[in-house]
């Protein structure tokens, strides 16, 4: 158990250390744990060398790009799932495999189509070709449909006997119960969305609108050998959604177990 | 409850529509009386400065035409020209090396110089064959060669004369054949210490790919056929190239094998004597200090003579307006006219008037370099030479490093660039 | 009228989520395959319909069977080890004992870290002269070097991303460093499904801990273990990020995966129909494969 935790965690550490640690001290034929002395000259470094990497900019964008999904993706399956779960329509069952059959698709096969629907659509380069082709994870949808098909119906019809319509019961009554499915898929998709490589690194060739993963790559790829501000780039990057999982992990763990069962 | 749901809807569908019609490709500025240029190229470091230059002066020069710089890192600077010019915003006038004109020009993606060239002011007489021809696609034209940049001998002076390689003046004299090359490499790789691995080498491989197409050209060989449509890269002539540069390692082993580290620092700080290397290293020579220098034509080591050359050639977009057109003219006529000052950055210009000029025999490398021009090589004009020259390459380095029998990644090579010939 | 109403209300519902559902994943599905029959240079004027023989290209393709054995070895390497490294770490888990919470997250930790930070932090670990992983083995041969000197050497330089032969193990137990965890929530919430009686009646019976998780354990398991290893599959044969950004295919095409090489073709070269055809034809054989597994291990119920 300690080994497995050691292991894992040991790379994490190495990293975070190595960020601190001042240049001279980083290609050291004995690595040393703890820096000695602790500097934050990489990240200095980082934050002021704006001209071919623009960190602070990536760090925004991926925090926009970021923000932006997770809420869109909130407001966009929460409807959804509803639809499917509350509402009566022809072929909704059907449409409903649809979309969870979309799972199983190796998300990788749809670059090269997107790549050209974005272009047309003229969102290259764009927020819009960063944030909006993100949105439409079935995972999200699932969920949802799962948690919502386990809320009393009593509840719902008592709120229509009172005279509410359909949008008023979706609003003021299903969707604060589920706050925590909620919060789950917020969570899910704001690691994803942040962590997220190979879209961001397609539907951009401008610098300045690129996402921190990509920044790290491209700051890797220049300064391969100046390991301590490599891993100051790694740091941030990693920083944000750590600390999000850290703070959220319980949701994390029961979002996980629900799709583990349907499975 | 009705009227407002049908409201929602309508609210949702106008926001999706204004977010797809709001952001399509920004519209250009309307049209003043001074055309603007956007000139992109991937000048970066010194040759930035140098065309930087150039380019204010031809702003201050002309009034009527304003030319706007951006420099593209080379890394991703063919991406975006692609993108650009598939999808809009392209520049007005670009750069383009010779390896890349093929698929631009082959997709009409190029405006035809031809009509342009009749009207004067850059003839094809001026020209040095070889570049002008390269700037020709299927018969026509597309651009215009700005210099060429072939592959030379670098060779360090002190070590010559430390060694007694020297002529009648006590300067010292770089090899020009075969049989001088390997005796004057032996006498330059010395082990000081006597550990067995020598602490200079008399030659060091740089970039594999230009010096296995120096030494190919040499031999009478060439990466596909005339035509480009077939492999040669498991001819005799393939081979035999191939065989001499694993002999310079293994047999002569007056060069060490070329594993990861960077070939060039070895030169740059003394430790190697001889390297083929381009004529944009130039510059990275200068800055050193305690270095002394001097650069000659390649050493024949085959048959014939060859080196390995490429060019940056000015090129304009097809869709582009008269007006920017006759504007984008003006400019490249310029920069060849200026090439002089182009190629104190580290560059040969391409220019028969310039190359004869005293100015220009004040650049001791580059007119020594230029001395090849009548037989540079280019590499295959093809449109799929972007996807061959990887081949290429993985075969002379697993050779060199001998991870593979040089015969056995050839043939692979060629077999892989066969079906990519296949495919065009 | 009530039905009406509601699929009046549905479409409302549903259309945010319809409207990008259809454009960005269902549409370019059919529009990938629609792009994969076409001789398509992105700067030709006309892309140039060819019917399958984009597929006949690809199949006789040298660097495309490379690809797809390069990365069938990758899912072999990963998936088996990965899974068991998973499940290994959900029993050790399920065991109820303080500090569960600590080791949860250490072992996912790595999940939510992005695959160009996992892919320099190994490349900074692997490193010949400086990385950890050659000074750690380096220390342990360099002891055992002083008994047995022919066998260990004294110190460890391997240069794992350099050498064609331990380029695609690297890459490969980095990525199982990286999704273990991902996995072993998942067999954990599988393992609390498996009812306490079960294998409590087998300790009465006096079945050791080994034979209970044999006997009562893994055949309860096995939707879960079918769930993960067909999603691990589908995820492994579309590795990109590590061989793109540590190796870019290399050495001597030694990490060249199926994606990567669409990637190479499509944005590298822009030939847009050959790599939508690449990536089409991984698809198939995921597909394939997914099934046969389904076959596989859903026979014994």
């Amino acid at each position: 158990m300690m080994i497995g935790a050691l292991v894992m965690l040991v790379p994490v550490v190495w990293m975070f250390s190595t960020s601190l640690k001042p240049e001279s001290a980083v290609l050291d034929a004995n690595p040393k744990w703890i820096p000695n002395p602790i500097t934050l000259e990489h990240f200095y470094r980082l934050f002021t060398q704006a001209q071919d990497f623009p960190v602070l900019r990536w760090l925004a964008n991926s925090v926009f790009v970021a923000c932006s999904v997770t809420l869109l993706v909130l407001i966009v399956t929460s409807t959804a799932a509803y639809a499917f779960s509350r509402l009566k329509f022809p072929g909704r069952d059907v449409l409903f495999m649809v979309v969870i059959a979309t799972m199983m698709i190796p998300g990788q096969v749809n670059l090269i189509p997107v790549f050209l629907i974005v272009q047309k659509l003229g969102w290259f380069n764009s927020y819009f070709g960063l944030i909006v082709p993100c949105i439409a994870g079935a995972f999200g949808v699932f969920l949802l449909r799962q948690f919502f098909l386990s809320v009393p119906v009593e509840l719902e019809e008592a709120a229509f006997v009172d005279g509410a319509g359909l949008f008023t019961i979706y609003w003021r009554v299903v969707l604060p119960l589920a706050k925590p499915a909620l919060a789950t898929l917020a969570i899910f998709t704001f690691i994803g969305a942040w962590n997220d490589f190979v879209w961001p690194m397609i539907v951009t060739s401008d610098i300045s609108m690129r996402t921190l993963p990509v920044g790290v790559m491209i700051f890797q790829g220049r300064y391969v050998t100046e390991y301590g501000a490599t891993m100051a780039t790694a740091a941030i990057c990693s920083v944000p959604t750590i600390i999000a999982f850290m703070i959220f992990q319980k949701r994390i763990t029961e979002g996980i177990a629900m799709t583990g069962i349907k499975g | 409850m009705r009227p407002s749901r049908r409201t929602y809807l309508l609210i949702w569908i106008t926001i999706c529509l204004a977010a797809v019609c709001g952001c399509g490709p920004r519209k250009t500025p309307a049209r003043s009386k001074v055309v603007t240029l956007q000139f992109w190229n991937g000048f970066s470091g010194p040759d930035g400065t140098t065309m930087e230059r150039i380019v204010r002066r031809f702003n201050s020069e002309h009034p009527d035409i304003k030319v706007r710089m951006q420099i593209i890192p080379w890394g991703t600077y063919y991406d975006k020209v692609t993108l650009g010019l598939a999808y809009g915003g392209a520049p007005d006038v670009f750069v383009l090396h010779c390896d890349a004109l093929p698929r631009y020009a082959d997709s009409s993606s190029l405006s035809g110089l031809d009509d342009l060239v009749a009207k004067g002011g850059l003839s094809e007489g001026d020209f040095m064959p070889r570049p002008w021809q390269a700037c020709h696609w299927k018969g026509k034209q597309y651009a215009i060669p700005l210099d060429c940049h072939p592959q030379g001998l670098y060779y360090n002076v002190d070590l010559f004369k430390k060694a007694g390689i020297v002529d009648e003046h006590g300067n010292a004299r770089p090899p020009a054949n075969l049989k001088e090359f390997l005796a004057d490499a032996k006498k330059l790789t010395v082990d000081t210490n006597g550990d067995g691995t020598p602490d200079q080498w008399g030659f060091v491989f740089t970039w594999l790919r230009t010096n296995y197409v120096t030494v190919l050209s040499q031999y009478g060989g060439s990466l596909l056929s005339k035509d480009s449509r077939e492999s040669t890269l498991n001819t005799p002539q393939a081979r035999a190239a191939l065989d001499l540069m694993t002999d310079f390692v293994g047999k002569y082993k007056i060069a060490p094998r070329p594993e990861g580290q960077d070939a060039w620092i070895g030169f740059q700080t003394g430790k190697v004597a001889m390297a083929l290397e381009g004529i944009y290293m130039l510059s990275s020579l200068e800055q050193q200090k305690n270095l002394h220098f001097a650069g000659a034509p390649c050493p024949m080591f085959g048959k014939q003579r060859g080196a390995w050359a490429n060019s940056h050639f000015l090129v304009m977009p097809a869709k582009l307006s008269a007006e920017k057109r006759r504007a984008g003219w003006t400019f490249i006529k310029y920069l060849s006219d200026n090439s002089l000052e182009w190629a104190k950055g580290g560059q040969v210009p391409v220019r028969k008037s310039i190359l004869a000029s005293p100015a220009f025999r004040q650049l001791p490398v580059q007119y020594e370099f230029s001395k090849q021009l009548p037989y540079v090589q280019y590499v295959p004009a093809s449109i799929s030479i972007n996807q061959v020259l990887p081949f290429a390459d993985a075969a002379v380095e697993a050779a060199l490093c001998g991870i593979k029998a040089a015969d056995e990644a050839l043939a692979e090579a060629d077999r892989r660039t066969r079906e990519v010939l296949a495919r065009e | 009228m009530k039905s009406r109403n509601q699929t009046l209300a549905a479409a409302f519902f549903l259309l945010p989520y319809a409207t990008v559902f259809l454009v960005f994943v269902l549409a370019p599905v059919v529009y990938g395959f629609y792009i994969s029959l076409h001789k398509w240079y992105i700067l030709a004027p006309r892309p140039e319909f060819i019917g399958l023989r984009n597929y006949r290209m690809v199949l006789g393709d040298d660097l495309f069977r490379l690809a797809m054995l390069r990365t069938a070895f990758f899912v072999v390497m990963v998936v088996p080890a990965g899974n068991a490294l998973s499940l290994l770490l959900a029993v050790g888990l399920n065991q109820n004992f303080r500090g569960t919470a600590f080791y949860k997250v250490a072992y996912y930790l790595p999940v939510v870290m992005s695959v160009s930070v996992v892919a320099i932090l190994w490349r900074w670990l692997y490193s010949t002269e400086f990385g950890l992983l050659n000074h750690y083995l380096g220390q342990a041969s360099g002891a055992m070097h002083h008994v047995l000197p022919k066998v260990f050497p004294a110190s460890w330089k391997t240069e794992w991303l350099n050498n064609p032969r331990t380029a695609m193990p690297a890459i490969a137990l980095l990525s199982v460093w990286w999704g273990a965890g991902g996995n072993m929530l998942i067999y954990l919430a599988g393992l609390k499904n498996i009812p306490r009686q079960l294998l409590e009646a087998a300790e009465i019976d006096g079945a050791s801990p080994i034979k209970r998780f044999w006997a009562v354990t893994w055949p309860l398991l096995r939707p879960t273990t079918l769930f993960c290893v067909v999603m691990s599959v589908i995820s492994s044969s579309q590795v990109f990020g590590q061989t793109y950004i540590l190796t870019g295919g290399g050495p001597y095409y030694s990490t060249l995966t199926v994606i990567l090489y669409m990637y190479q073709q499509g944005f590298g070269q822009y030939q847009l129909g050959y790599a939508a055809a690449v990536g089409y034809l991984l698809f198939a054989a995921v597909l394939v494969f997914t099934l046969i597994q389904f076959r596989l291990l859903r026979v014994k119920q």
